[in-house]
């Protein structure tokens, strides 16, 4: 059964210089208990895609589309509504733990205060309740690490803190923001099994450029690039099988498997050209790729591709 | 951790008020005019050996590097020099006349800090709605208008017209026969006191709504409400506290201004404070006075600056380390 689907998701900001189109008409399931990993590039939409889905982006963004939560549209809740479903149905991990914590608190309040929010419990209960959550991220001494503040954490630390705190009131879906980058690959694995036994109840969106970790923890992965999904498949057929030239290309710039960089540079989310957003970038191109926007079509066994050698319709 | 801090805050405050001393004497002995000539005007012509007598009796006649190691030695035992004009020590006028210029400074200074911060952050927070961008509009207009011109208008409307309130001065005529009544003392200060505040208003404002401009993009807001937070909640834990960090330096720096401030306000309302007694001193060349006002500033600053050093202990956890943020 679908958790969350988002239909047709747009999410587009005003500026001065034009409208972004950060996110382009997304079509997206998360089953219960499903793991989807979100890649790209940097700059694709995919933490904007994060943060729309818990309405957290400034209040002058255009969001249109649907994002249903267990059958609510949470585009159409009330603010009030909405604050009962961040952090205790869906919790985020934002990307950059450093910046992302509170300087100027006790990392247990930071964590405290959304238990005591959502559960209703008093300060001491909330108290043990933090301890035992640094417990299952696995920090040592968390009676007194509870006490300290981010600048007193490693990195790695806090990335856990990050965890404990989306967990805190056992929510049903995370989204996980890019939790394994900035990490050094020891700590990083580490991280990423974490991630995987902490959400072995749990749905999650796992956005990431890191291919590795996504391998690792989710069991469908969709790629997006420049705004729109090109590409969604099981992890699995990802790997083995990439359909799509982003993906083929972005597999192929990793370091085992040859370090072949995609040449150009993604396209600015101001002013999308019609055609396939690819195209500049595509050894496969053709004349038509220039003109005509490809829709996404199913190959079969839930693989999903957004290119016009496969769109023969 | 905390002693070395707080030695080596203590050493650069030191520091700071020995140049002061310093650049104070220098500064004064660089003035044009012969003081002696201000305190027997003539008497130099008529009577040049009483004029080298006074000049003797106060030290004048020695070399000016001397005096300097005079001055300072006389600093630090307490002994500010003699004021010419009132002729009594320095330190005994200040210290009376200081009395005065704190009913007036501290309500202000503890007023447009509280209002100030608080429509800094409120405005700060919503940035670029209608009601912000004219109370910014209105801050502007506040602070670009001299404050003496503000004392004028407030007394104009306020005294003369309205006769709320009176002109100037500290006590009533009747003080003379009844005594100082505190509520008639009070009834002179308001005028000042609002006028102060009113200045000094936008320029806590200014630095609050800034600061505050600056934490509404940090990270650690998108956290607090990913956590559902109220929305008055994430201002007031999570905002509030990281924008008044660069807060507690600038307040201090305000209080300055204050100082200075109040010699307007003083003089226009016959105040009888330091800010007052500065006019005068200048207007008389009253060299140990002056040097006695500037220092006893300096040191006013000096400790406030130092009281915020220590107040980041407590406010900001990262000093602890040892790092000066």
């Amino acid at each position: 059964m679908s958790l969350l689907k988002l239909t047709h998701l747009k999410v587009h900001f005003p500026t001065q210089d034009g409208i972004v189109k950060a996110v382009n008409t997304i079509d997206l399931d998360i089953e219960e208990n499903g793991k989807v990993g979100l890649i790209g590039e940097t700059g694709c939409g995919k933490t904007v895609l994060g943060l729309s889905i818990m309405r957290l982006l400034q209040p002058d963004t255009r969001i249109k589309g649907e994002n249903v939560y267990k059958g609510r549209d949470l585009l159409k809740l009330s603010e009030e509504e909405m604050r009962k479903i961040r952090g205790k149905e869906i919790a985020m991990i934002l990307q950059n733990p450093t910046t992302s914590l509170n300087p100027v608190l006790k990392v247990g309040d930071q964590i405290a205060e959304a238990i005591r929010l959502h559960q209703g419990l008093d300060k001491r209960a909330a108290k043990e309740k933090v301890v035992e959550m640094l417990a299952a991220v696995k920090i040592p001494s968390p009676e007194k690490r509870a006490n300290e503040y981010p600048h007193e954490f490693s990195g790695g630390m806090r990335e856990r803190v990050m965890i404990a705190m989306a967990l805190a009131c056992n929510p049903t879906l995370i989204i996980a923001d890019e939790p394994t980058t900035g990490l050094d690959i020891t700590i990083k694995m580490q991280i990423v099994r974490l991630m995987k036994e902490v959400t072995k109840q749990r749905s999650m969106l796992f956005i990431t450029h890191d291919l590795d970790a996504a391998a690792e923890i989710c069991d469908n992965i969709a790629v997006m690039y420049a705004g729109e999904l090109v590409e969604y498949a099981k992890t699995e057929a990802i790997f083995k099988n990439p359909r799509h030239p982003y993906t083929q290309g972005f597999l192929n710039s990793l370091p085992n498997r040859g370090l072949k960089p995609i040449r150009g540079m993604s396209p600015s989310l101001i002013g999308i050209p019609n055609g396939c957003r690819f195209y500049p970038r595509c050894d496969h191109a053709e004349a038509a790729c220039k003109i005509q926007h490809p829709e996404m079509v199913e190959l079969g066994n839930g693989h999903f591709v957004r290119c016009l050698q496969y769109d023969r319709s | 951790m905390y002693a070395e801090y707080i030695i080596k805050r203590f050493f650069y405050s030191f520091l700071a008020f020995f140049i002061s001393i310093s650049i104070t004497f220098s500064i004064l002995h660089l003035m044009p005019g012969d003081y002696i000539h201000y305190l027997a005007p003539y008497l130099a012509e008529v009577n040049p050996e009483a004029s080298e007598l006074f000049r003797h009796q106060f030290g004048l006649d020695k070399p000016i590097i001397e005096q300097y190691f005079i001055y300072i030695y006389n600093v630090f035992h307490g002994n500010w020099g003699y004021s010419f004009q009132y002729r009594v020590p320095v330190l005994k006028i200040i210290s009376e006349k200081l009395y005065w210029t704190l009913i007036i400074l501290l309500p202000s200074t503890f007023l447009s800090i509280v209002i100030g911060i608080f429509m800094g952050a409120h405005f700060g927070w919503r940035s670029g709605t209608k009601k912000d961008l004219s109370v910014l509009n209105v801050m502007i207009f506040i602070r670009a208008i001299p404050s003496y011109w503000w004392a004028i208008m407030l007394i104009l409307v306020f005294g003369f017209y309205f006769n709320l309130f009176p002109l100037g001065g500290f006590i009533s005529i009747s003080a003379l026969e009844l005594g100082i009544n505190y509520l008639d003392v009070l009834h002179h200060a308001i005028l000042p006191i609002f006028t102060l505040t009113l200045c000094s208003i936008p320029g806590i404002y200014y630095l609050m709504r800034n600061s505050m401009l600056l934490t509404v993009g940090e990270d650690y807001i998108i956290t607090a409400r990913a956590k559902g937070l109220e929305e008055r909640n994430v201002l007031r834990k999570h905002a509030l506290k990281n924008a008044m960090l660069p807060m507690i330096t600038m307040i201090t720096l305000e209080c300055a201004h204050m100082i200075t401030g109040s010699i307007f306000i003083e003089t226009i309302f016959s105040w009888p404070g330091l800010g007052l007694l500065t006019f005068n001193a200048i207007l008389a060349r009253d060299l140990f006075l002056l040097q006695g006002i500037f220092l006893i500033c300096t040191l006013i600053i000096i400790i406030a600056n130092f009281i915020a050093d220590l107040s980041y202990l407590y406010i900001d956890p990262r000093i602890k380390v040892g790092e000066s943020a």
